[in-house]
Order: C-alpha cells, then structure tokens, then sequence
C-alpha cells in the first residue's frame, strides 16, 4: 500500500457490542473506497444483529459516494436490523446534514449516544 | 511537491488534461487540499467546504462525463485566487456528456454531488453543453496564509 499514493486508505472495522454490529470506519470515504463499506455493511447485517451502526468519527474525507453508502444501507438491511450512523464534525456530521441525510437515517454524536438508541 | 509540468503558485492551482476517473480524482483532491492548506489560513468548517466541493465536481467528471465513451477522457481543474476580492475561484471542466439525471427517477442513494456542490460554496454555477460541462464554484472571504510576497 505504501508503494500506492493515489489509492484513498479506509480502514473498517467490525466490533460487537451485546447484540449491536458497530463498524468503526477510519480514512477516506470516497468513490475509492465507498465499495469496502458497502461490503462491510452487507456482512454485518447477515449476521442478524439487532442494529448495526456505523461509527464515521475518524473519518476525515467523506464524499457523496459514502453518504450514498448510508442511504442505501436503510434499504439493504433487513427491516428488523436498526440502522445509525454516528458523526460529528465539519468532514462528516455537516455535510450529511446538509443534504438532508440526518433525516433520513438516525444521526448521533458520538457511539454512547447512537448505541443507546438502538437499546432504548 | 508540485511535479514538474503542473503549474502550482500561491494564487493557482491547475491540473490540465488529468484522466478523467476515480484515481485521479482521488489524488487531485488530494494535492489541491495540500494547496489549500499551505496558502490559506481557512477554519476547519471552510477547509472541509471547500475540498467536498471540490471533489464533487470532480468526481462528476470521473464518474459520469465518459459513460458512453470507452475510454475515459480529460478533465481539468483550475483554482484562481483574488486576493484583492478575496475570493477563491475554482472551475472543473471536462469535454464529456454527464448522464442526463432526472430528479424523479434518481435513486435516493445517488445524486447529492450537485446539492453539495451549491450548499458547500457560496456561488456555483453548472453549465452543461454538448461540447462537455463546466462547474465554477466560488467562495467570498478567503484569506491568504502570509501578506503578499
């Protein structure tokens, strides 16, 4: 990976929390790398948790590509799984919430917050 | 840091001719946000602004301005700042046809690049033709890092 500058690094990992799958997303979130969480998402709902949430608080770049991502992922998962996403921030929190994706998914400041969501 | 060829100063920023897809969108995004950092004193919220926007138009261009084409075509970006009017002018063009996107039938998990594109900056203008699209955005306010050189 060091020998590929151009590449856009994400790094996703998977954690479970009681009956929540939490996906800690780091790096870049861009048309690149949108793809590994699309996958991420996928696999975590097939486990059939009682949520899933996505954690975006070291995510430094998210691009229309990832808040995409989020959109479809209400959709993908089964309707049983509880969805949110957890942002806070200029990078991430503010552009989701211009475009209108904070009403349209459960947007949370931090993982307390958006993991006692989902267990309340 | 600026290759040889790709004319870079405190006041511009061009990529001409880049290969219109999404590694070198990833790495324009990249190397203007170097720029932007290096030349302006912006807070945290602008930078952010800026760079989003930035990428989107760019990302257009990679993603959708070829779709016919087998091969993907040019696309250029050039960032001029004002220092007198302090504003920051940045126009991404391509010679391509961006898919014609009809609002009633966009999938909901696509199409926000152009609403970012006007939320993110305080002026920006699409301008698409068949001779390919045209994205000017622009932000008031932009102070350079140092006093004049």
């Amino acid at each position: 990976m060091a020998n590929q500058p151009a590449a856009s690094n994400c790094a996703v990992e998977r954690q479970r929390i009681g009956e929540i799958d939490v996906l800690l997303v780091a790096g870049v979130v861009d048309m690149l790398t949108a793809p590994q969480l699309e996958e991420a998402i996928a696999a975590a709902g097939k486990e059939s948790p009682r949520g899933v949430i996505v954690d975006l608080s070291a995510v430094d770049f998210l691009a229309s590509a990832g808040m995409g991502i989020l959109v479809a992922a209400r959709d993908e998962l089964p309707p049983s799984v509880h969805f949110a996403v957890v942002a806070d921030g200029p990078a991430t929190s503010r552009p989701l919430k211009l475009v209108g994706i904070a009403d349209i998914v459960g947007l949370h400041a931090t993982l307390d917050e958006a993991l006692a969501a989902l267990t309340a | 840091m600026s290759p040889s060829g790709k004319p870079c100063t405190s006041t511009q920023f061009a990529r001409i001719d880049a290969v219109a897809d999404p590694q070198s969108a990833a790495q324009i995004r990249r190397e203007f946000s170097d720029w932007l950092g290096r030349h302006f004193t912006l807070d945290a919220t602008k930078v952010s602004d800026v760079v989003l926007a930035v990428n989107e138009a760019v990302a257009n261009a990679a993603e959708y301005a070829y779709v016919p084409a087998e091969q993907p075509g040019a696309m250029h970006v050039l960032a001029d700042y004002d220092g007198t009017a302090a504003t920051l002018t940045v126009t991404v063009t391509d010679e391509g046809a961006w898919r014609n996107v009809d609002p009633a039938t966009t999938e909901l998990s696509r199409g926000r690049g152009i609403p970012l594109m006007r939320a993110l900056s305080d002026h920006a203008i699409v301008d698409s033709s068949d001779a390919g699209t045209r994205v000017c955005l622009q932000w008031n306010r932009v102070t350079a890092a140092r006093a004049r050189a």
